[in-house]
């Protein structure tokens, strides 16, 4: 299943859920990564390592690890 | 209504989330009039004042860290959260004022309906209208209200349009309440279900979508509501343009956060803020150190050399200078930093050194506070707060005493002055880069073991997460960034100030006592090496000789006797005390421009009991910067280190880990160069 951490560089995608069994799970929803939200992804730190999406007319960054329970359609 | 009739205790908490405005709000409400208080055994810090006159209401405001949601994340946030419920010093808030950002109020609801669930009084302030209207759209306020159930007043907290408003709306509702009585708010569940966080974001997007409306150019504002029902077209049809990310943050970001040139320029700026605590500092902190040692020489003159004399010139005037002397450094940093966050670069600098930092058990917020550590540990270890994760914070804290802060140079200088003389001055200043190199190895190197070690040094675990917003790229208002580093640096004073204070006190009472006025012949002296011998003589016989000389076995395998024993015990107020010391214990004459060299002279003479030998050769002098390197002989710093961990576990185990590492290579190094024949 493709998730947030699978997206390329300036590629978008809609969230289709959030995997709760993520430790990280609750504080992503809270910061806005939601269901139906499409996001994109902005950036690439070294070792491509945080990465940076635009969600809800902000930029987030999270680590690829907490990307990867972000589920995209 | 008049405001006379309200009781004056009135406490009105501002809360919001990060970048939401509230603290430009708190900014105008106090008038930039506040103190920053603590809550009592935790590092959270709070701004409380008087809301100013000019309002008319006779109520306090204060101001509590950024919080997104009342589920806590981390200890830090538990802290923030209890004493949103009920503060320690201040109690329940009669009413609460959250700040919500209109062109982020998907995000920015949650807490607002988080705190109207839990019963608090609530009033939203919101921010930002201006931009959501830069994006075409238009918000209603009536029907926030409405749907909210709550009050909700548009202000702009930068112009102070919508403030009074404000305050006539919180007025009403502190009166209003006073009448149906307080209600004590519901604690929150911190282990919410996702369901819950769902179900929340769905009833807050159709908040959102009824009271949004979007602008159009004949200026009639057409409702989006009627025409798209479902949410998810919203989603697909309002959302993507309100969404819409500011364009020149974006271009910005394009070299910023760019995978090459974003690693150049984040070490760049890294480097400009490292010379430049120590190069714009360096003349103030000269002038500083000269001022007071002119007060404390004039103190000695006015009040005459006895024991109250000496108390208040070298006891509390140094003691004093020797705090007062990294003020400017302080100041440089705080500034900097504000600086930087406020222009919002901290955020992406934490986020390209995240993944490198991880590796070691720490994160990308701790950059800037192991910086910090080579100006000077203690607000280094201010700015670890930064760090959400309680483990990674503390292993950050952990190692900064490691970092080579500028108390330790002038006892390089010295000791470097000692083994390179005159014309070999270059290769001291490549020794000091490597002593630089070697504490950046050293403290990443025990970042790494005590990471490796799991729980036995850094017994809290938290789930390591690296989630961070990275804000709109802003000009720094700089009034704001003055004011916050001028309340951060008085915070700072007043924290640290009487600790250190109080050890100077206790130093200057080992080293002048019991034998206070010691029977010394005069005869073919001066006044002033009278004085010296005096003054030799007194430390010679005083309580930290004493200990000087029950440390005596410890200081003897490292090749030392008691008098670097002495000095090193007095370097404990401040590393560079250990050059003063020296100079008090070797007798030298008090001449300014030829100090060092005198002193370089008797140290060369100096020998070891009756045996003939050199104390200070090769050998011992490197073994002297090895300790320096490791040892952890700042009081302030320890003080500090128990403040931020809540305990003396965390400050202990550095004291006894560090200068135990200490002594052992310093024992291997002089030793080790003795037997390869260097002395």
């Amino acid at each position: 299943m493709k998730t947030a951490a699978d997206l390329k560089y300036g590629e978008t995608g809609i969230i289709s859920g959030i995997d709760g069994s993520h430790p990280s799970s609750r504080r992503i929803l809270e910061v806005g990564f939601t269901p139906g939200q499409e996001i994109e992804l902005i950036s690439k730190a070294v070792f491509n390592d945080p990465l940076a999406f635009s969600v809800r007319g902000t930029i987030i960054a999270v680590r690829k690890n907490e990307a990867s329970c972000i589920k995209l359609l | 209504m008049k405001i006379q009739t309200l009781e004056d205790n009135y406490l009105i908490t501002l809360v919001g989330p990060p970048n939401s405005g509230k603290t430009t709000l708190f900014n105008y409400l106090s008038g930039k009039n506040y103190k920053t208080v603590n809550y009592p055994g935790a590092t959270v810090e709070y701004s409380i004042s008087k809301i100013q006159k000019k309002f008319n209401i006779e109520a306090s405001i204060l101001d509590s860290p950024g919080i997104i949601s009342l589920a806590s994340n981390s200890p830090d946030e538990q802290v923030s959260i209890d004493a949103l419920y009920s503060h320690p010093t201040y109690g329940i808030p009669d009413l609460v004022i959250v700040t919500v950002d209109a062109s982020q109020i998907s995000r920015h609801l949650l807490l607002a309906k988080q705190l109207i669930q839990s019963k608090f009084k609530v009033i939203i302030a919101l921010t930002m209208v201006d931009l959501l209207q830069r994006k075409g759209f238009n918000v209603s306020t009536s029907v926030l209200s409405e749907e909210l159930n709550c009050d909700v007043i548009s202000i702009d907290g930068r112009s102070g349009n919508g403030v009074d408003e404000l305050i006539k709306v919180a007025e009403q509702n502190l009166q209003k309440n006073r009448i149906t009585g307080a209600e004590k708010p519901i604690p929150f569940d911190s282990n919410v279900k996702l369901e819950y966080l769902l179900d929340l974001y769905k009833e807050i997007e159709q908040i959102e979508c009824k009271a949004i409306s979007k602008v159009v150019d004949n200026g009639k504002q057409i409702d989006i509501n009627g025409a798209n029902k479902r949410l998810v077209l919203l989603n697909n049809g309002l959302d993507r343009k309100i969404n819409k990310l500011d364009q020149t943050s974006l271009k910005i970001d394009k070299i910023m956060l760019h995978k090459v040139w974003g690693i150049v320029l984040f070490f760049l700026a890294m480097a400009i803020t490292f010379t430049s605590i120590f190069w714009l500092a360096q003349p103030v902190m000269n002038l500083v150190d000269k001022s007071f040692g002119y007060l404390s020489y004039e103190a000695l003159n006015i009040l005459g050399n006895n024991w109250y004399g000496s108390f208040i010139a070298n006891g509390i005037i140094s003691g004093v200078g020797s705090v007062m002397i990294f003020n400017p450094q302080i100041i440089i940093l705080f500034l900097i930093l504000g600086l930087l966050e406020d222009t919002g670069y901290l955020a992406r600098g934490a986020m390209l050194i995240d993944k490198p930092l991880s590796k070691i058990g720490l994160n990308g917020r701790s950059f800037v506070p192991m910086l910090s550590g080579f100006a000077c540990a203690i607000p280094a270890m201010l700015a670890t707060r930064t760090i959400p994760n309680r483990r990674e914070r503390l292993l950050t804290i952990f190692i900064i005493p490691l970092m080579s802060c500028s108390a330790r140079l002038p006892v390089y200088a010295l000791l470097l002055a000692f083994l390179f003389p005159g014309d070999k001055e270059w290769i001291a200043g490549i020794t000091l880069a490597g002593i630089y190199l070697l504490s950046i190895i050293s403290s990443v190197s025990v970042a790494g073991i005590v990471n490796k070690l799991k729980n036995k040094i850094i017994t809290d675990e938290d789930q390591s997460s690296f989630i961070l917003e990275l804000p709109t790229y802003r000009i720094p208002k700089v009034s704001n960034v003055l004011n916050n580093s001028y309340h951060s640096t008085k915070a700072y004073f007043k924290k640290a100030g009487p600790i250190i204070l109080v050890l100077s006190g206790v130093i200057w009472f080992l080293t002048y006592f019991p034998d206070y006025n010691p029977k010394i012949n005069t005869v073919n002296l001066t006044r002033e090496q009278a004085g010296e011998l005096q003054s030799s003589t007194r430390l010679a016989n005083s309580y930290a000789s004493g200990l000087g000389k029950i440390i005596q076995p410890v200081m003897s395998p490292i090749g030392m006797d008691w008098r670097v024993g002495v000095a090193l015990i007095s370097s404990f107020a401040a590393r560079e005390v250990f050059v003063s010391s020296l100079a008090l214990i070797f007798k030298v004459a008090g001449d300014e421009s030829t100090l060092q060299s005198s002193m370089l002279h008797e140290m060369h003479k100096a020998t070891i009991g009756n045996t003939g030998q050199s104390l200070f050769t090769t050998a011992t002098i490197a073994g002297l910067i090895i300790f320096f390197v490791f040892a952890l002989q700042c009081m302030s710093s320890m003080a500090v280190s128990r403040k931020e961990t809540g305990s003396w576990r965390l400050p202990l185990l550095q004291f006894f880990i560090f200068t135990s590492t200490a002594y052992l290579f310093t024992f291997i190094v002089v030793n080790g160069l003795r037997a390869m024949g260097i002395n």
